[in-house]
């Protein structure tokens, strides 16, 4: 039997109808039509479907979207401010962090999710915080660079 | 990959709950932080008919200290909360520690200690720390509640001591004692996102004397269908003075009560042979935590 | 050297499509939504080997909401990447050969529906003895796997013998004699396989499909449709990573096809995770006996390589890659004596493939472990034995490969310099160790895989007024920034800002002919398809503007956006007035241009195979700690100086090196698929194939040595495939240094580590 839901998802509001049994992110992809959530393994191992809820890092793929409801869902589509990129994602991008861009959506989340907890994070931190969004491509080496250089873009706007 | 379809109702009080629970508990599951049961329903190796989420219920969560009962975790709170928690950092480091080791900060995020605890998987994280500590459950009962001693909590390979209607309420780790100490030893072949091969929670506390063994106790996971502590080498160990002899015992002992098996992850005689190396180790933190205190007082 | 200075090469520009990814607005295959489109899902097998007594799909066919039921007899053309021996069918026929094999398929109206379908699809066995270990396949009385293959279960051999192997062998002042063993990994790029296919009403098929090779699945889904290629067009959306996975047609694309052919409506079929390990291709696991002799001064005199390679079920790229392990014996050092014999088997398991430095990170992890021992031998540091026997500037090996720009000796001297090696290497307290190694690979090869002598790669660019410009190219971006990489060529030759690029690829319509991302042949080969369409654009405006200008077309450049006189600064005029004045009186203004490697070859079989424009080099250094009570290895330090020519683009140079360093070093350490004796795979999720994770990386410094090709466009060379081969052999050279023991099987786990000290304090304990 679906059941009717509001979804709050990047600051809208969308009333959709599913199973019990759906998870949150076949509903972010299929239902709502976000596909920047990603799909690598289906149980929780690779983090591509990383989305925020109530700030949190939470995977997606083991969320039931039925769950989600009365909470602030973010998922990348939601982090730029309007037009403007968010400075973890310009980070992303000026340290060459993106190759095939499958783990990014994701990775981002998860940084964005540790500066806000840890706005100037040690290496050590980083690699705590990020070690479950999986990458192939770069071995992490930019990644780890751009969350450092995304920290202090932020440490300058807040002053 | 999908499972079979299941409802879902989420009650808004721990009351509710009950009460749902004690009506529908046969064919329905706790969802807690779902990081485990939902691999479980995705392989088919679960089919429930009903999740009843507590993730959310406000009674369940929260952490407390109190100087004669000890430390407080209720048992909806998350994995995340542990690994940050002030008092938990304070009153029982190793059990931060072990948190902080365990899955992936997402997973850390959904999951709760209750989940990684009533799994009763051996290669859990949690477990071992809580056993060294010597943690007690509050279990809720139809109508009321019980507590049991951890260590009489995991029965065999992914059953525990819960009864029909029964839920894990929250977890109760006792002071520690001057002169004590507990840490905690893992390995795994990746240095996270890992189930591990082997792991230990390991507790010391030395006499008055400050080097002879008042009380110890070796809680070791991967090593047997459930986490356990090995009692035999406890009883030796007790009253041994400090030094390479009492280390060699230990060491050894723990490797003569573990009961490994072959599998994916590692063998049973690489376990035998490690399972000493981590007892070791974890005493040896335990000995310069206990020194640590010892200084600052 | 070359005239080197560029405006535009060189430079760490940003990827065009970044922003679009970073704010998940990048479309990947399963992504795509179309009007009625299906869901197809696949049946696997769940036995390793057995004969198909019946398939029954009736209750399947009648569950409500299923529009297409599809089994193997309905598409019984066979297909391979190698067109002369195809062994593959798009689901099973008569015969499943590895759990996991795809039998038959359904398209619903969703997943659910497709689901439910598959559990009602009803398939009866006879089972047959199941070989996971490529000497029980070899067995007299083994099951042929294929009963129409020649040698049983021995799908290929080969054997090569270049010089005198046995009298250098026997001259030799020292021969070492050791057996290898790789495991058996898969690629674990992030985007599982995803295929959307619709067929019009004129029969015309449109696929969208995660490939490397939008070209060989254009001829594959030719074949098995039995369909001319003209009324097939491939066309691939962003792709999340290949490594050789996607780099031949895989059954989700041709059942994607044949499904939306029978329901005449648009099908995606996605790939779990679970089947990207079925799907597989990943690499051949090979156990390598191998002789190898070294004189009194340390230079090689001949290698014996005797390898058995564990193929999996079919063929696939299998013969490709026997051949490639024979040819990556030859370089990157100096040696004339050289056998070589192997053989490919047939196993009941997931069919293994090209994977990122094919053919060459077996050898090598061998080959440099024993150049290692000998040197530790003759009392010489391995970074000395192996800097003498380094191939110079120009090289001929003796199997006819011809090596026209090499910096190898520099990529060496420079990481030793850089990590300390000489100070380090034995010199650390026990535990601790340094080792060294170093590894090259092909920028693309000098011939197809099927017989044909059209040009590799062809590019059009096309300027006008209105679009500006338009660089079609069917190289196909995986990830790795192709399209950047062709866009900076064109920007940098046209002399125009990069961003006014606009690169359409990865196209079988729109764009012109490529073969595919794979063997790092897209910047050389690609790259020189782009250089000469523009040249030859710049040929056909420049007199236009020398008309203009007043001056002779042959002193006219092209930069900053204008055309101006190498001699006279103020004759010059504005690039896109000059365009405008070509296009007002001539019309449209295009160019196209392509590239054919040069032809090379050796008369023995597989002679064919090796030969490439040029080649890349790498040198690595790795530093490690092991715990000599538990046995773990931990990667404390990583130092690596390469070859590649000059760098296109140095920041992605580095993506691509760091890339490749982490991923092996997940091979030598971690990953291994593990078979149950019943063809079973233990661990087709990523909870238990381990690849590393962020925490496990250990620091990395990679430095790109002062290089030039001149005879490659701006003097690039490969840096994708390279810089995989030699971390396998230098972590294991630095467990060598740290605890003296050497490891000949992968991957290195704590568990062998700890199994080897005992014994070698066993051993020492009754010397």
């Amino acid at each position: 039997m679906k059941k009717l839901l509001t979804l709050e998802i990047n600051g809208e509001r969308f009333d959709v109808a599913v199973s019990p049994a759906t998870f949150l992110v076949d509903v972010i992809r299929e239902t709502v039509g976000l596909t920047g959530t990603k799909k690598g393994c289906g149980i929780g191992d690779c983090g591509a479907c990383t989305v925020l809820i109530d700030g949190r890092p939470t995977l997606s793929c083991l969320t039931l979207a039925v769950a989600c409801t009365g909470k602030s869902i973010t998922t990348i589509e939601g982090l730029s401010r309007g037009t403007e990129l968010h400075p973890v994602q310009q980070a992303f991008i000026d340290k060459g962090a993106i190759q095939c861009g499958y783990c990014t959506p994701g990775m981002i989340l998860s940084s964005t999710a540790l500066l806000a907890e840890n706005p100037s994070p040690s290496e050590e931190e980083i690699k705590h915080g990020l070690a479950g969004n999986l990458c192939r491509c770069t071995g992490y080496v930019k990644i780890i660079e751009a969350v450092k250089h995304a920290a202090e873009t932020m440490a300058k706007e807040a002053k | 990959m999908h499972g079979e379809p299941f409802g879902y109702e989420k009650p808004a009080s721990l009351r509710e709950f009950e009460s749902l629970f004690a009506e529908r508990g046969e064919d329905a599951k706790i969802l807690a932080g779902g990081t485990d049961l939902f691999v479980l329903i995705k392989e088919r190796l679960l089919a429930p008919r009903l999740l009843i989420d507590i993730s959310d219920l406000p009674e369940l969560r929260g952490i407390s200290y109190d100087p004669g009962e000890g430390l407080t975790i209720m048992a909806g709170t998350k994995v995340a909360e542990i690994e940050r928690s002030a008092l938990v950092r304070e009153h029982a480091p190793a059990l931060a520690f072990a948190a902080a080791n365990l899955g992936s900060n997402q997973v850390r995020w959904m999951a709760t200690m209750a989940g990684n605890v009533c799994h009763a998987s051996p290669a859990a994280e949690t477990p071992p720390v809580l056993l060294a500590h010597g943690c007690e459950l509050v279990i809720g009962t139809p109508g009321g509640e019980r507590t049991l001693p951890i260590s009489e909590f995991f029965l065999a390979y992914r059953k525990t001591a819960l009864q029909a209607g029964e839920y894990l309420k929250a977890f109760r780790l006792p002071p520690l004692p001057a002169r004590s100490a507990v840490a905690y030893q893992l390995r795994g072949l990746r240095r996270a996102m890992e189930i591990d091969m082997l792991n230990m929670g390991i507790y010391l506390e030395l006499a008055a004397d400050g080097v002879t063994v008042s009380d110890i106790r070796l809680a070791m996971g991967s090593v047997g269908p459930v986490t356990y502590r090995a009692r035999g080498t406890e009883q030796r160990l007790k009253g041994m003075r400090l030094g390479e002899e009492f280390m060699a015992a230990a060491g050894a002992g723990v490797a003569e009560e573990a009961t490994p098996i072959d599998d994916m992850r590692a063998s049973a005689a690489y376990r035998n042979r490690v399972i000493g190396v981590l007892a070791r180790r974890g005493l040896e933190q335990c000995l310069e935590q206990i020194g640590k205190g010892r200084g600052e007082a | 050297m070359n005239q080197r200075k560029f405006s535009i090469i060189g430079t760490d520009k940003v990827r065009k499509e970044a922003p679009a990814k970073a704010r998940g607005e990048a479309i990947y295959t399963d992504d795509i939504k179309l009007p009625r489109m299906l869901i197809g899902k696949i049946k696997h097998s769940d036995c390793a080997h057995a004969r198909i007594i019946s398939i029954d799909t009736s209750e399947a066919e009648k569950l409500p909401g299923v529009k297409a039921v599809l089994v193997g007899s309905e598409a019984p053309n066979k297909y391979g990447i190698v067109p002369q021996a195809p062994t593959e069918t798009a689901l099973a026929i008569g015969k499943v050969r590895f759990h996991g094999e795809p039998v038959a398929a359904v398209a619903a109206v969703d997943e659910a529906t497709a689901d439910r379908a598959l559990d009602l699809i009803k398939i009866e066995y006879e089972l047959l003895p199941v070989y996971i270990d490529p000497h029980a396949a070899m067995a007299k009385d083994a099951v042929p796997l294929h009963e129409d293959n020649k040698y049983g279960n021995i799908a290929y051999m080969a054997k090569q013998d270049f010089g005198d192997v046995d009298k250098a062998l026997a001259e030799s002042h020292r021969v070492l004699e050791k057996t290898f063993k790789t495991s058996y990994v898969n690629h674990v790029f992030m985007e599982p396989h995803s295929c959307v296919a619709r067929f019009d009403d004129n029969g015309d098929l449109m696929m969208w499909s995660s490939t490397q090779v939008p070209h060989y699945l254009h001829t594959m889904a030719s074949q098995v449709l039995d369909m001319p290629m003209s009324k097939i067009q491939v066309t691939v959306p962003t792709v999340g990573g290949g490594f050789g996975g996607k780099g031949e047609a895989s059954n989700n694309e041709l059942v994607a096809a044949l499904l939306s052919r029978k329901s005449l409506r648009p099908v995606k079929v996605t790939y779990s995770r679970k089947e990207v390990f079925f799907q597989h291709r990943g690499r051949h696991p090979i156990e390598m006996k191998i002789r190898m002799g070294v004189d009194r001064e340390g230079y090689l005199t001949a290698i014996d390589y005797d390898g058995i390679m564990d193929g999996g079920a079919y063929g696939a790229w299998g013969i490709i890659i026997l051949f490639y392990t024979a040819a990556m014996l030859h370089l990157p050092y100096k040696i004339t004596n050289v056998r070589f014999n192997a053989k490919r088997i047939y196993t009941n398991k997931p069919t293994c493939g090209p994977m990122r430095g094919l053919g060459g990170v077996q050898p090598r992890f061998a080959l440099e472990s024993m150049m290692d021992d000998l040197a530790i031998m003759l009392g010489m540091s391995p970074y000395e034995l192996k800097l003498k026997n380094a191939i110079d500037g120009k090289h001929d090996t003796v199997s006819g490969v011809h090596v026209r720009h090499s910096e190898y000796k520099k990529c060496l001297t420079e990481v030793v310099n850089r990590s300390g090696y000489l100070e380090k290497h034995q010199k650390l307290p026990f535990g601790r160790g340094v080792g060294l190694a170093g590894g090259y690979y092909i920028s693309g090869t000098a011939y197809t895989l099927y017989m044909s002598y059209k040009p590799h790669s062809s590019a059009l660019i096309r300027l006008d007024t209105e679009s500006g410009v338009t660089l079609q190219c069917g190289a196909t971006d995986i990830g790795q920034g192709s399209n950047m990489v062709l866009a900076m060529m064109c920007a940098e030759k046209l002399g125009l800002p990069y961003e006014s690029v606009h690169v359409i690829s990865g196209d079988t319509k729109n764009a012109p002919f490529d073969l595919g991302s794979f063997a790092s042949r897209v910047t050389v080969a690609a790259g020189a398809a782009v250089c000469e369409a523009a040249d030859k654009l710049l040929a056909q405006l420049l007199p236009v503007a020398a008309v203009h200008i007043g001056c002779r077309a042959d002193q006219l450049l092209a930069g900053n956006g204008e055309i101006y006189s190498k001699f006279e600064k103020e004759l010059r005029m504005p690039f896109w007035d000059a365009v405008e004045k070509y296009i007002d009186a001539f019309g449209p203004l295009t160019a196209t241009g392509s590239y054919t490697p040069p032809r090379r070859t050796g008369e023995f079989k597989g002679g064919n195979v090796g030969h490439s424009p040029t080649y890349g080099f790498t040198a690595h250094v790795a530093e490690v700690e092991v715990d000599t009570e538990t046995g773990e290895v931990k990667v404390v330090g990583y130092n690596e100086a390469g070859d590649c020519g000059q760098p296109i683009n140095p920041l992605s140079v580095e993506g691509q090196v760091e890339g490749s360093i982490v991923m092996a070093m997940g091979q030598a350490l971690y990953e291994e698929i593990r078979l149950a004796p019943d063809g079973r795979i233990i661990n087709p999720n990523l909870h238990d194939y381990k690849v590393p994770t962020m925490r496990d990386i250990p620091h990395i410094k990679t430095y790109a040595v002062d290089s030039y090709d001149p005879d490659s466009p701006f003097g690039a060379k490969e840096a994708g495939e390279g810089p995989i081969q030699p971390t396998i052999p230098a972590i294991l050279n630095a467990v060598y240094d740290a605890i003296g023991v050497r490891f000949t099987e992968l991957p290195l786990t704590p568990e062998k580590v700890l199994q080897a000290l005992e014994e070698k304090k066993r051993q020492e304990g009754l010397s």
